[in-house]
């Protein structure tokens, strides 16, 4: 799987990651300086004065020009110090190793969830197309666009939790520590977070599989006397699977944004959380140190997607 | 924000009976009636109360930390020198009696046998640690609590004494907020700043574990001074921002009492049948603030006219469902300082503000800048305001953004709008918020600008160990603060708390900061 021409891919991509990383960690670092507010006025505190005001601006260093901050900031990342929360002290690295494994366990289990309804619904829906199946699940699939998820998730949570205490109403445990609790409690988030993801990848399955049904190679294949079921499968299918890998890998993408109101919603501290008191008090190590794990992994989701589209169709190489 | 919060809103509305309001209007007294447990009653030992908090602490480090939420999870870990009566705020001993024998000295004697959670002895070595610490560290935000102190001296093995440069009786109260949290002074020479996160103090509870924006534990301290207490073997704090969540996981179970909730969200507590509801008066005072050092607000005619223009019983009943005291001035009616005489000086008068505006030149009314949060319920207050104000021709132009970036353009240097619609959380000592509020220079008086008349008055209030004496003094600041129209109150929020029917013995205080050491689990 890994011959020459893909570990090519795999440099490239990761020198590509540098500027992509160092420009996106300073367009919110600029933008965090640009907006209002300042972290020193939330570190004076209830009873916060002019003086002292400008007393924790030359203690934090943050009186420094503005490149000397971003520079020293990115001196640290690059040898693998994110520095701590300006408020908590709470070192980021730390902060990001806890948060992170609860963002990404439901960031998964959604995108799981996403295709293992989405997949049948679409092929459902393309195989007998202008049917009433077809137009049930576009209906589905509308409605999925249409419903916030974190309506859905307030939805969710009145009724499989406080109605019937099926599931946990807020929170999150760690995988390690109890995979089962760790499960109940990811399931109503991941499920809220899918339904979008659910629409999007049985509409985009139905219409390339419809249009591949429908096309000479398929009518073909009709006359060649094979049975529909292996057309589905063994032509239809591997043929939109290329699709389908460019629509789940933007929906991990967004998902991945997407789980900041989730997690407010069912009290997740994940990176959404994370990062969104960090921006709220100009918390920026806290912030930069999320962005730059984002970045991260956004990077690796694209070069893995890159990869899998020449495993499933070897025409694409470069 | 949503659909299901609309529906809220309008039972809220549909269910709040007269009585209701009534009842919570009588506060603490109310609360008997409502049906919750006689706090008096001895509790039973045992459990581990799990509380959803509204925020993550600034810092675990009395000294070092700055956010108003963090005291109701500081206190279960430092015990302070002094402490107050629940219901008026009044001083009353702590960790240590005080006395002034003379007006620029004050005596404090510590109870003895206290210890620190690490074995640390709590004596007057460790006091004057502490207050030194307090008073010169560079990371310390304490320190202008504490200006008044010139000396701290030792003077007995459980004596400290205190030279002050000028008289100040606001100092007993003063050490029942941040300045007076001890911590141990073996800890903070060990560690240096990883205090703020591995805090030892001598409170009813030790430090297990923080883990930021997620969940602090604390468990029992063994050695704890006050024999008895405290009841509960440790308490969870996690921490959900969201207010809504933080209640659905009271009514779920997974915590055990929710505080400090909007007044929106009393529908919903009171339509799950297993909590009980905890409402009662605070310090919480909402209002407009004043950029009062240029025009058009320089105008006293202006500021009072925006004062006659407010109907704060409409405000009260639309924008805090009724759960709130409408605000004469910067103090409740059950404070200890509240001037009556004043309380009546701007009646909704939509007329009167008209022909103060005309006096003042504009006839036709005018448009004045404000700034404002952008969670839904600053919203709410804001459209609330934007309609009352608007009756008398004062035209308000709204800029939303967080607290963060809203206040400091108002406060700081940039000195945007004219206009802030927020709230001050109350102060121990009514001299700090005058102090805080309306001296000359201080930050959250935007215009930096203070008649001498009135840093006098804030100064004498300071003079007299005697209430009534001081009583007197801070009626004079409200009569000048009122009469100038320097802000324009609007309402004293009620604390609103859900607790699961285990939890016995929790009992709110006017500061409006829960304080867990009377709860136990039945």
């Amino acid at each position: 799987m890994l011959n020459s021409s893909r570990l090519r891919i795999i440099g490239r991509r990761l020198l590509q990651a540098i500027p992509v990383v160092v420009l996106s960690t300073f367009i919110v670092f600029g933008l965090l300086k640009l907006v209002p507010g300042d972290v020193a006025v939330t570190l004076a505190g209830d009873n916060a004065s002019d003086q002292r005001i400008a007393e924790i601006r030359e203690l934090y260093g943050l009186n420094q020009p503005f490149f000397l901050q971003y520079g020293s900031w990115l001196w640290k990342a690059a040898h693998g110090d994110l520095s701590s929360s300006l408020i908590s002290n709470e070192a980021v690295l730390t902060s990001i190793q806890r948060c992170l494994p609860h963002t990404l366990l439901i960031v998964a289990l959604a995108l799981f969830t996403a295709m293992l309804i989405g997949i049948p619904l679409g092929i459902a829906a393309a195989t007998k197309p202008g049917s009433w199946i077809d137009g049930f699940v576009m209906a589905i699939a509308s409605l999925g666009v249409a419903v916030p998820n974190f309506w859905l998730g307030m939805l969710l949570v009145a009724f499989f939790s406080l109605q019937l205490n099926w599931l946990p109403a807020t929170g999150a445990v760690s995988l390690m520590k109890d995979p089962w609790a760790s499960l109940s409690h990811a399931i109503l988030p991941a499920v809220a977070l899918a339904s979008g993801g659910i629409a999007e990848v049985a509409r985009q399955l139905r219409s390339s599989l419809v249009e591949i049904l429908s096309s000479q190679q398929v009518r073909t294949l009709h006359a060649k006397g094979l049975p529909p079921s292996a057309i589905l499968w063994r032509h239809g299918l591997k043929n939109v699977s290329v699709n389908l890998l460019t629509v789940v890998s933007l929906l991990a993408n967004r998902m991945l944004a997407a789980t900041v109101v989730v997690e407010a919603v069912f009290a997740i501290p994940g990176m959404g959380g994370l990062i969104v008191n960090g921006a709220m008090n100009r918390d920026f190590p806290v912030v930069q140190g999320v962005v730059f794990t984002m970045v991260l992994i956004v990077v690796t989701l694209n070069l893995l997607t890159d990869i899998l589209y020449s495993v499933l169709d070897p025409r694409i190489s470069s | 924000m949503t659909k299901i919060d609309t529906t809220e809103i309008e039972m809220g509305k549909r269910t709040l009976h007269r009585r209701d309001i009534l009842a919570l209007m009588g506060g603490v007294a109310a609360t008997g009636a409502l049906g919750l447990p006689a706090w008096a009653q001895e509790g039973k030992k045992g459990g581990v109360l799990k509380v959803a908090a509204p925020a993550n602490p600034s810092s675990l480090d009395p000294a070092t930390g700055g956010a108003g939420s963090d005291h109701s999870i500081l206190w279960t870990m430092y015990d302070t020198l002094v402490e107050w009566d629940y219901e008026t705020l009044k001083p009353k001993p702590g960790m240590a009696k005080w006395a002034f024998p003379d007006p620029k000295t004050m005596v404090l004697d510590i109870t003895t046998g206290i210890k620190f959670h690490d074995g640390t002895p709590m004596d007057a070595e460790a006091v004057k640690f502490n207050l030194e610490r307090n008073r010169s560290d560079q990371r310390s935000n304490v320190k202008p609590d504490l200006s008044s102190v010139e000396a701290v001296e030792v003077t007995g093995p459980l004596q400290v004494t205190l030279k002050l440069k000028n008289p100040d009786t606001a100092l007993p109260a003063i050490l029942s907020d941040r300045a007076g949290m001890m911590v141990s002074p073996t800890n903070i020479k060990a560690l240096g700043n990883e205090t703020d996160r591995k805090p030892v103090g001598a409170g009813p509870w030790k430090f297990v574990r923080w883990n930021d924006n997620e969940i602090i534990v604390v468990t029992r301290h063994d050695q704890y001074w006050r024999q008895g207490r405290p009841y509960l073997d440790g308490i969870e704090f996690n921490i959900i921002p969201e207010n809504a969540t933080a209640l659905r996981s009271v009514v779920a179970g997974q915590n055990d009492m929710a505080f400090q909730l909007p007044a929106r969200l009393k529908p919903v507590i009171e339509r799950a049948k297993s909590l009980e509801l905890v409402s009662s008066p605070t310090l919480y005072c909402i209002q407009l603030y004043m950029n009062y050092a240029r025009a058009p607000l320089d105008n006293i005619k202006v500021r009072q006219a925006i004062n006659f223009a407010l109907d704060r019983d409409a405000f009260v009943k639309a924008a805090l469902n009724g759960l709130g005291e409408p605000a004469r001035m910067t103090l409740p009616s059950s404070h200890w300082a509240f001037n009556k005489d004043v309380a009546g000086m701007y009646p909704t008068n939509v007329e009167k503000a008209k022909a103060l505006l005309a006096e003042a030149g504009f006839k036709d009314g005018l448009e004045l800048t404000i700034g404002g949060y952008m969670d839904q319920d600053s919203v709410r207050r804001g459209e609330v305001i934007q309609d009352q104000l608007g009756k008398a021709g004062i035209r308000l132009k709204f800029s939303r953004g967080t607290i963060a970036e809203i206040s400091a353009q108002f406060f700081a240097t940039e000195k945007k709008f004219d206009l802030l619609v927020s709230a001050w959380t109350g102060r121990p000592d009514p001299s700090m918020t005058y102090a805080l509020g309306f001296d000359k220079g201080a930050y959250y008086n935007a215009g930096r600008t203070a008649d001498p008349e009135l840093s006098k008055l804030i100064q004498e209030s300071r003079v007299s160990e005697d209430l009534s004496k001081r009583a007197e003094v801070f009626a004079k600041i409200q009569k000048f603060t009122v009469e100038n129209a320097l802000s324009a109150p609007l309402a004293f929020q009620f604390e609103l708390d859900a607790l699961s029917a285990k939890v016995k013995g929790f009992k709110p205080n006017l500061l409006g900061k829960p304080k867990f050491e009377n709860i136990s689990l039945g």
